[in-house]
């Protein structure tokens, strides 16, 4: 039996997943459907105020160095698994690489390419700063060499030849003993609950959009007129707990304070305000920290209806504050959606190439008592594509398919 | 180094601050040149000795950087640096060195922004003098 | 021998513009001992590393300089590199000019990377060479606690082809607090026992009953640890050990002013009740369970209520009521647990303050305010299954301080450091699962499991664990056995070893050491030299700033 595996995805579930693999001695085939592996959580931010809050986005940059190093590890990424024949011990996996005009073996990301590409906003970009493979990247919706036009500035100044704009795509075929199914979530689209008002006005934004503006630039400002926020509003359980998703997303109530303890680390005199039906505040360490929020930031427990910008450009949340047993109107300057994980839509596609079951809300989860297990013998699943989970969790997931995977090849050395 | 210079020395944890200046640097964002980075494996390897030498040898700041407390991947090393940056502070006031700005930042590898902001502080404190 | 030093020096591709490569390149020759200089446009590439490659053999250089960009891919490339020609890996140092220099400063920077070349060189002057080597590891391992996790844990053990051997002083645990786990068909009477039967018949696990942990000494890969039975002690060297020593339930803690009685009962004794039900006189009408009233944050009291409720309607068809402030849904189904508790029937009570609960006339009186009807509410239960608390399991304090391994807040462990999850320890080797951890929830229970089997295997299996020899070491002329650094040592990698009849001095073990150099940095007579980041290393970096270029 060969000593390989294949790893679907290349988020912290897939890279905790093909580190462990690789570390007990498998060749691991990592492959990522982006230009750069790392996942949502690579474009987090550190929640930290003069301590760690434990929102462990840095063990996420810590696994994306070591899966970029390891020797064991290979990384395809551009790449998608189109088929899958053959069964446990014997897989044989299609994959298939979108063309990649700027070679990664070549590029040293002097970045010259970016400053004479005439397009604005640049065609050339680099996914992240700690994209990896740590390359440049052709957009192609905006190169204009791409669309037909004669262009051809960043080819003619890059100094290694990494640039070739008859770039290939390619199939390979990998002879894998089992696979890793590690592709992740999307992030529930707020627009769907039209009522919050999410993208009719600037200041309401998800966690999410939180999570890359600190990233960016280590602090918040309004998006209406970059001042600082003096009161902000957090909106709980936004697509999860609902008809439609029978499930906690697990990681919003989290980092819904952590966020609130950070703004309020950096402005102490913003109010911050929870509104939330279950507040989730189990796991290591963390009724500390909650006793410390308690301190600070107003938690009510109800969940807002709706959300209107009124005239002084504010925004007026509408309640039902269940304490008191009537509805309330409170306008903030911001709301922060904290919205939950769905499953992507394109998992049905993976299912049918994989012939393993969906869930029943679209995940792959089927089984309640080992959730790594699917329907097909070999095939197991890492991290929030099985079912809603936070970092800590997924990194624990991805090692726990690892081992699953580790018994089959132990067992037919 | 003459203290006029102003340099400033940076001990930077390679888990932490030492990718939070490679991620500043990715990012092409500027900060004074003044700063001189040299890389630990972790804050609490620092010394007290190597900080004095910095300013015997004619810094003007020295920041030791490292993890988050809590997130230091050895525990205590980002704990024992503070203690030390404390002990190094009271050291220098008694010793009279003119001057000497020493500082303990806890950062997380992604934060390039603060890892600058940290760095022009410094810069403006000790241009000050 | 005499240090001759190269520097090959990157310019990433002449888009440095902001320095003044010929200038660098004049001024870095003169530096002390530096015996070649070479420039390269894309060093990282292969025509870059083969030009570098065949430089060194030439003027015979035995210490390498590399000034470009920061990326740790590279490091690890260019270290090979230096192996391939015989030269020791360690003997690379590095200057970053590109993203801690060029990119980061407007205007021209020549003189700053000229510093932080000769801040480079100088401390390659004094590198000295580090040897890899492989140390033999036991694959044996030691599981302590016969729970549901410790016998799981031997099970995926053994899976992995790992030899076992399970400690306990009763094969048990505390399964036998749910009646049933919704949704599955076996019993956890059931599961238990088909657990004990396999473990039972695994020729790869032995197990020792009545047994507990006295000491344990050594590093990863050959803990000895001293075990007794009764009367009897052994000592045995395992590999790696996870502790499954399980958790303690406290019921009603003193915030309830309320002893257990017959009304007042435990989740285990309402199973035990369900279990046969011909023991009522009379079917019980009205069962109440109440949550978070002295801990508010953990799952496992929700796991047990919502399915013990769903037990009590299946079986009872009694009315059930459950008090609780805020639902701990976070784990895997139980959202889903709480709808279908609903549709049965079950009634949700939350309220903000605290309830007040009461004896009268035989029953059980709970008063509280339900926030979602907006009004006071009495309940008379013929039962209540009150709130328990979990704890750290008997033991934890005194085990914990033996181990030299830190506790969380709440006492379990292990220490609430985001570098441990899941289940490593700040020793190497020694693990924690289940609900010594800390309140969880059976699918986290289960993940836990499977990353410390896992981990153990990735360290244990090849038999043989590569190490840097002696990277960090004690230097035993000078060490003055004061133990400082046997207690900073975050890792427990530090102890002290006799070398004569007289002296003890301290070793530090590789397989342990994670190389943080906090000892290098305490130790009163400076006796420890890490290499690498040696003192005169780390103070060589520092004269050589500002030195007239």
């Amino acid at each position: 039996m060969e000593r390989s595996s294949l790893v679907i995805g290349g988020g912290v579930a897939g890279m905790a997943a093909a580190l462990m693999l690789a570390d007990g001695g498998c060749q691991v085939y990592l492959v990522e459907r982006e230009p750069s592996i790392g996942g949502w959580a690579a474009s987090f931010c550190c929640k930290a105020t003069e301590v760690c809050t434990k929102c462990s986005v840095c063990l996420v940059h810590q696994k994306l160095n070591e899966v970029a190093s390891h020797p064991r590890i290979s990384i395809l990424t551009n790449s998608t698994v189109t088929g899958i024949t053959g069964k446990i011990g014997n897989f044989r996996a299609e994959v298939f690489q979108k063309r990649r005009y700027v070679s990664p073996e070549r590029c040293i990301t002097c970045g010259v390419c970016a400053e004479v590409c005439p397009t604005e906003p640049k065609a050339m970009y680099l996914p992240f700063p700690e994209a990896s493979p740590y390359s440049y990247v052709v957009d192609e919706t905006r190169c204009l060499r791409l669309k037909g036009e004669s262009c051809n500035l960043c080819q003619e100044r890059c100094p290694t030849n990494a640039i070739d704009f008859r770039g290939r795509s390619k199939r390979q075929e990998l002879s894998v003993s089992t696979i890793i199914v590690a592709t992740g979530f999307e992030v529930f689209d707020a627009r769907e609950i039209g009522s919050l008002g999410y993208r009719r006005y600037p200041n309401v934004l998800t966690g999410l959009d939180l999570e890359r503006i600190f990233n960016r630039e280590g602090s918040l400002k309004l998006p209406s007129n970059e001042k600082e926020p003096q009161k902000i509003a957090f909106i709980q359980c936004v697509g999860s707990r609902d008809e439609n998703h029978c499930y906690c997303s697990q990681a919003c109530c989290k980092y819904a304070m952590r966020f609130a303890r950070l703004i309020k680390y950096q402005n102490p005199n913003t109010e911050v305000s929870i509104f939330y039906i279950d507040l989730q505040t189990a796991g290591k360490g963390f009724a500390e920290f909650y006793e410390e929020c308690k301190e600070s930031i107003r938690f009510i427990r109800g969940v807002p209806v709706e959300i209107l910008e009124v005239h002084s450009g504010e925004l007026e949340v509408k309640f039902e504050n269940i304490l008191e047993g009537k509805v309330n109107r409170e306008t903030f300057d911001l709301v922060v959606l904290s919205v939950g994980m769905v499953p992507r839509k394109d998992s049905w596609d993976l299912a049918r190439i994989l012939g393993i079951n969906l869930g029943e809300y679209g995940f792959f989860s089927i089984q309640p008592l080992d959730s790594t297990e699917t329907n097909v013998e070999g095939v197991f699943l890492a991290g929030t594509c099985q079912g809603a989970k936070d970092i800590p969790d997924s990194i624990a997931h991805g090692m726990a398919a690892a081992k699953r995977a580790t018994e089959v090849l132990a067992r037919c050395k | 180094m003459n203290r006029e210079d102003n340099k400033i020395v940076a001990f930077c944890c390679e888990h932490s601050a030492y990718q939070a200046a490679n991620k500043a640097g990715r990012t092409r964002l500027y900060y004074p040149d003044n700063v001189r980075i040299i890389r630990v494996p972790c804050a609490g390897r620092v010394d007290v000795q190597h900080i004095l030498k910095a300013f015997e040898k004619g810094a003007a700041g020295v920041l030791v950087m490292g993890c988050q407390e809590g997130a230091c991947q050895h525990l205590t090393g980002s704990t024992r640096a503070k203690e030390r940056v404390k002990y190094a502070e009271s050291l220098l006031k008694e010793v009279g060195i003119d001057g000497g700005e020493v500082r303990m930042v806890n950062l997380a590898p992604d934060m390039a922004q603060r890892f600058i902001r940290e760095v022009k502080e410094m810069a403006e404190k000790i241009e000050g003098r | 021998m005499q240090v001759r030093i190269g520097i090959f020096i990157c310019d990433c591709g002449k888009s440095l513009s902001n320095i003044d490569f010929t200038k660098v390149r004049e001024r870095a020759e003169k530096f002390q001992d530096v015996v070649y200089v070479d420039l390269s446009s894309s060093l990282c590439l292969e025509e870059g590393q083969k030009n570098m490659l065949s430089a060194i053999r030439e003027p015979d250089i035995n210490r390498v300089v590399i000034a470009g960009c920061s990326s740790e891919l590279k490091e690890n490339v260019f270290g090979k590199a230096l192996e391939e020609l015989g030269l020791n890996y360690n003997f690379l140092s590095l200057a970053n000019i590109r993203e801690q220099c060029s990119w980061t400063h407007e205007g021209d920077v020549t003189d700053k990377a000229l510093e932080l070349i000769r801040m480079a060189a100088n401390k390659a002057r004094f590198l000295q060479p580090v040897e890899k080597n492989y140390i033999p590891v036991n694959k044996e391992v030691l599981v302590v606690g016969g729970g549901f996790s410790g016998m799981k844990s031997a099970l995926e053990l053994s899976g992995l082809g790992l030899r076992t051997t399970l400690l306990e002083a009763v094969l048990g645990g505390k399964l036998g607090e749910f009646e049933s786990f919704y949704g599955i068909e076996a019993t956890p009477e059931e599961m238990l026992s088909s657990m004990r039967k396999a473990v039972a018949g695994d020729e790869n696990i032995k197990v020792l009953t009545s047994a507990e942990v006295t000491k344990v000494e050594g590093q990863a890969g050959d803990f000895t640890v001293s075990i007794g039975r009764g009367e009897e002690k052994v000592c045995q060297s395992f590999g790696a050990i996870i502790f499954a020593t399980g958790y303690m339930t406290e019921i009603l803690p003193q915030d309830f002013q309320l002893k257990p009685d017959v009304n007042i009962i435990s989740q285990r004794k309402l199973v035990e009740m369900l279990q046969a039900p011909g023991e009522f006189e009379r079917r019980p009408r009205t069962i109440g369970f109440v949550l978070d009233v002295s801990n508010e944050n953990s799952r496992l009291p929700v796991l047990s209520t919502l399915n013990n409720a769903l037990a009590v309607k299946k079986r009872l068809g009694s009315e059930v009521y459950v008090f609780c402030k805020s639902l701990k849904v976070d784990s895997e189904g139980v959202e889903k647990l709480y709808r279908e508790a609903r549709e049965r029937g079950v009634v949700f009570l939350k309220f903000e303050e605290r309830p007040r609960i009461s004896k009268e006339d035989g029953r059980v009186r709970v008063e509280a305010r339900d926030l979602l009807l907006g009004e006071e509410v009495t309940l008379l239960c013929d039962f209540l299954v009150a709130e328990e608390k979990v704890l750290p399991p008997e033991g934890t304090e005194a085990l914990s301080s033996m181990l030299n391994i830190g506790t969380d807040s709440g006492g379990f462990y292990q220490d609430e450091n985001v570098h441990l999850y899941p289940v490593a320890s700040e020793r190497k080797g020694i693990f924690f699962v289940g609900g010594c951890k800390g309140d969880s929830d059976f699918t986290r229970i289960s993940m836990d499991i499977s990353s410390a089997a896992m981990s153990i295997y990735k360290l244990l299996c090849p038999g043989k664990v590569m190490v840097e020899v002696e990277k960090v070491k004690v230097e035993s002329e000078r060490c003055r056995a004061c133990l400082t650094c046997v207690r900073v040592c975050p890792h427990g990698a530090i102890q002290m070893v006799r070398v004569d009849t007289e002296k003890e001095v301290a070793k530090i073990y590789d397989l342990a050491c994670d190389g943080c150099g906090i000892c290098a940095a305490i130790c009163p007579a400076k006796a420890i030299r890490f290499e690498g980041y040696a003192d005169e290393q780390i103070l060589a970096e520092v004269e050589a700033i500002g030195e007239s270029l």
